[in-house]
């Protein structure tokens, strides 16, 4: 156990270097050298994925390695990603090796001599390195035909492939820091936010509170038991959301309507919070009567028309939501002296708009008037 | 070597041309005309890296000074590069161009430029900056998350697809057509590649709602080629959907089969069924337009071989797949009625001739075959109405079902009773369908007769292989046309298995009759579609199943 942990040590390490001009000083053996221990990396994964006590230990070293080498969003990593990528780490330490410029003309001969033997070599167990790699251009090729002829950015965010993508990584990261260190998961999300392009993080929390069940990723075919249920992933990031009031409040100005309702309608632990926050908005527009229409004081203030719109969206949702929110209105309108007239409360005017809004929806699609619930 | 050479010279000059033409494929005619050359192109490949590897790498550019143009030009192709193994080939020629030991900067240079090369093969697209910084952030390498990526999105292609398809009036939502045909163009060169199923087959059975045809023939036949040679695995409802819509599909798939059959080995019908089944064509037949196709192809193999025993054992084989397929689909979906799939059959001669001999009590099987015959007859003999297709539609219908057609003879044998003219007439119809009356009425009456004989010979002690010999060749003065000789050589066959001292006799009798190696076969073909039929209908006699066993294995080493 102990040796297996060291070689996964040096392999961390050699991967790391693999990417540095140090390469420069390595000969053809070196090269076959690392490519073996890729090898035997590769076969360990292969054996123990499903044997709990030795997979387990190997992600937590890999998961306190990544820890250490920068993987709290301060850069590209170095080593592995986690165990899965233990499964195809002779193909990472190709690439990084073909793409280095550092590597010396002979040591690079050699390389492409190994990588690439010709026909005829077939293992029969399992999927040859040159396999490996050929099915990874041909997938490259499948992603740039899809992208070009055919695929289109969905204006359904959740459903967008791009999204979902990085939503499914978000997740199965969540849950290895979790899997490792129980009170992790908050700092890690965290210092993601203070790292990364910060619309594309929110956009991509949202996609990941949406998605269903995690199902396995396709290179995982080992057993998925050993990890906790996938759905706490979304409940850390509700956690996270709601004790971080700044980050909350970004996610709700950033992201568009209808993706706020759905989101708030799946986890009903936001909409109090979320609530409050458009609450607080509309708190700060006055009327302005030579236009005739709310407007805010500062230039950050959120204007009338997304104010509506949020509000309109909400009140498309499903019951529970939909109630809370007529409520939250009414209650508002009524601490404002209860006004039918325009112009004096923007509850009032909120929920007249809203309610001519479903009114002349209804006459369009045919639908009686005296039915509206609004 | 030489004249590979010179042939090799003027592919390269072709392919430079066409490379240089499709560019990156990024216009409809250029997808096209990639699509139909990229089976061609990887064969250039390989006879290309087969020369270069025998090269060192300066050889290579004496020889060839603009490969590594042709090369690049591939690999910015991505349609190429997707193909089959082109991108691994492309890769070896590449890594022949590499110089061990670099004497010159031009020499470093070239290198360099390689590398680049394979790297562009092999890096991962560069997709938004905020996208790979994310990923980075999170520790993931490009390699960790693709085939998650192209899951995804071929999955939610595909569910638009789906989408389109139900709700093909909300315009909102719909795929334009040129959005479709292209992404079936883009399928062609990945049609191996799994990951790509669940959108090949959202394609193949999701059509909008557009008149004509939108998906591109290359398409079709991609998905063809690789069910056929096993290279994909669609559910059966998918292999049905691209056989409706494509005609030429289909009849390429039947072709496959007769070819499979007509290679593999004769006249083993256990194993014929294997390979129908195995197609999925009988699946496919309960679509009445399936089967109607399927049909004339097989109407025109047996006219076209006059006849033959084997294509006729293989349409039994096929029926009785067809039929299996039907009962179970039957239990799920609407029937279709049995006029949509046999327009030239009254109803009730088909309703009879559907029944699985197993669901009829043996007791009754003598009826049932007089009932069939009574019916058969009228068909044929009908003048008055101009009865649709003739007697050959009727014997066509009729030969389908192996299960009643290859038991009348067993039947007759096995009655001790006066032969029922109805039966000795289906029996001279199955063997001669385009005898006249007369002739017909003669055949009766020699069957008839050898009938008496044989039954006579049965009752005796001892059996002599002479004495069949000579039964079998009464009214033989008269030159004894082929039909009958068959249908004579099938009765006598069956009453070696059957009577109980027809093993002793058995060899002496088919060594006499087996004068030529065509009736060799026939016999073969006999003794197997015999023991198949036994096993099917669960006819248990040991004694005569292993004497036709024996007779089939010894006849076998004799072809």
């Amino acid at each position: 156990m102990e040796s297996l942990l060291q070689h996964l040590d040096r392999f961390s390490q050699l991967l790391a270097v693999s990417s540095t001009t140090h390469v420069s000083t390595w000969d053809p053996a070196t090269v076959r050298r690392a490519l073996q221990w890729a090898r035997y990396l590769r076969h360990v994964h292969r054996r123990f994925g499903r044997h709990g006590p030795i997979r387990t230990a190997l992600e937590r070293r890999l998961h306190n390695q990544w820890r250490q080498e920068g993987g709290f969003g301060r850069g590209p990593v170095p080593g592995l990603a986690n165990f899965q990528a233990l499964g195809h780490c002779d193909v990472l330490l190709s690439l990084r090796l073909l793409e280095n410029r550092a590597l010396g003309d002979a040591a690079r001969y050699h390389l492409v001599q190994q990588l690439f033997p010709g026909p005829g070599v077939r293992d029969a167990d399992e999927e040859t390195l040159q396999e490996s790699l050929a099915r990874l251009a041909r997938r490259r090729s499948a992603v740039h035909m899809l992208r070009f002829n055919g695929y289109r950015e969905n204006p359904n965010l959740q459903e967008d492939s791009l999204m979902k993508t990085q939503a499914e990584l978000l997740l199965e990261r969540l849950q290895e820091v979790g899997n490792a260190e129980a009170e992790r998961p908050a700092r890690f999300l965290s210092s993601l936010w203070e790292r990364l392009p910060q619309n594309n993080f929110l956009k991509v929390i949202a996609v990941a509170l949406l998605q269903p069940p995690l199902s396995p990723r396709p290179q995982e075919e080992l057993e998925p038991s050993i990890h906790k249920s996938p759905g706490e992933g979304s409940q850390v990031l509700v956690h996270w959301l709601l004790g971080n009031s700044e980050v909350f409040a970004a996610f709700c100005r950033a992201l568009p309507a209808g993706l706020l309702t759905l989101v708030t309608s799946r986890h009903p632990a936001l909409s109090p919070v979320y609530l409050g926050l458009l609450t607080d908005w509309g708190h700060r527009l006055h009327y302005d009567l030579q236009k005739g229409i709310w407007v805010g004081t500062e230039s950050q203030d959120v204007p009338w028309e997304e104010l509506h719109d949020r509000f309109q969206s909400l009140c498309q949702a499903p019951p529970p939501l939909k109630d809370k929110v007529l409520t939250a209105l009414e209650t508002c309108k009524a601490q404002d002296g209860d006004f039918e007239v325009p112009g004096l409360s923007i509850w009032t005017d909120l929920l007249l708009a809203l309610r001519s809004g479903a009114f002349r929806k209804r006459q369009v699609l045919g639908l009686s008037a005296g039915l509206s619930s609004v | 070597m030489a004249q590979d050479s010179v042939d090799l010279s003027c592919d390269y000059q072709f392919w430079m041309q066409k490379l240089s033409v499709w560019d990156q494929a990024s216009t409809l005619e250029t997808q096209q005309d990639t699509c139909l050359h990229l089976a061609q192109f990887q064969e250039f490949l390989r006879k290309m890296y087969e020369a270069l590897k025998e090269m060192d790498s300066n050889t290579v550019i004496e020889r060839f000074p603009t490969i590594g143009q042709l090369l690049a030009k591939a690999c910015w192709n991505p349609f190429i590069l997707a193909y089959d193994e082109s991108q691994k080939i492309l890769i070896w020629c590449l890594c022949c161009l590499i110089n061990k030991e670099p004497q010159n900067s031009g020499q470093s240079k070239l290198n360099s430029w390689i590398q680049g090369v394979l790297s562009h093969i092999l890096s991962a697209l560069r997709f938004d900056k905020e996208v790979a910084l994310f990923t980075q952030g999170l520790g993931y390498a490009p390699i960790d998350y693709y085939p998650g990526l192209l899951k995804n999105m071929v999955l939610s292609l595909a569910s638009e697809l789906r989408e389109n398809h139900l709700n093909g009036f909300n315009t909102q939502r719909r795929m334009a057509p040129e959005r479709v045909a292209s992404l079936s163009r883009v399928c062609v060169p990945l049609i191996t590649l799994t990951d790509v199923d669940p959108l090949v087959e959202a394609l193949l059975i999701c059509h909008g709602r557009e008149p004509q045809e939108i998906l591109q023939p290359e398409f079709f036949e991609a998905v063809n080629e690789a069910i056929l040679l096993k290279k994909i695995s669609l559910p059966t409802s998918a292999v049905v959907c691209l056989w409706l819509r494509h005609l030429p599909s289909l009849e390429k798939a039947m072709l496959h089969l007769f070819e499979k059959l007509i290679s593999s080995e004769r006249n083993c019908l256990r194993r014929i069924e294997c390979f129908i089944k195995d197609s999925l064509l009988p699946q496919a037949a309960c679509h009445p337009a399936i089967f109607r196709v399927v049909d004339e192809m097989f109407r025109c193999a047996l006219l076209e071989t006059d006849g033959a025993l084997e294509i006729i054992a293989t349409i039994q084989v096929f029926t009785q797949c067809f039929v299996e397929a039907l009962e179970k689909e039957s239990k799920q979906q609407l029937r279709f009625a049995l006029k949509t799939y046999f327009p030239y059959t009254s109803p009730s001669l088909g309703m009879v001739l559907l029944q699985d001999p197993q669901d009829i009590p043996r007791g009754h099987w003598l009826q049932t075959l007089k009932h069939i015959s009574e019916l058969l007859r009228e068909a044929v003999e009908d003048q008055t109405h101009g009865s649709r297709g003739g007697p050959f539609e009727s014997w066509f219908l009729f030969i389908h079902f192996g299960g009643w057609a290859e038991m009348v003879a067993e039947q007759l044998l096995m009655s001790a009773a006066e032969p029922p003219t109805a039966l000795l007439w289906l029996l001279a119809f199955y063997y001669g369908p385009r005898d006249g009356r007369q002739q017909r009425a003669q055949t009766m009456v020699q069957v008839k007769a050898v009938l008496g004989h044989l039954l006579a010979m049965s009752r005796s002690s001892s059996l002599s292989a002479q004495d069949l010999q000579t039964v079998a060749g009464q009214g033989t003065d008269t030159d004894l046309r082929a039909p009958a000789q068959q249908l004579i050589r099938h009765l006598l066959l069956n009453f070696l298995l059957w009577a109980p001292g027809g093993h002793t006799i058995a060899w002496d009798v088919i060594t006499l009759m087996a004068h030529t190696a065509e009736i060799t076969h026939e016999i073969i073909g006999f003794l197997d579609q015999t023991l198949y039929r036994w096993n099917r209908l669960g006819i248990e006699s040991p004694r005569s199943e292993k004497l036709a066993r024996e007779l089939l294995k010894e006849l076998r080493t004799q072809v």
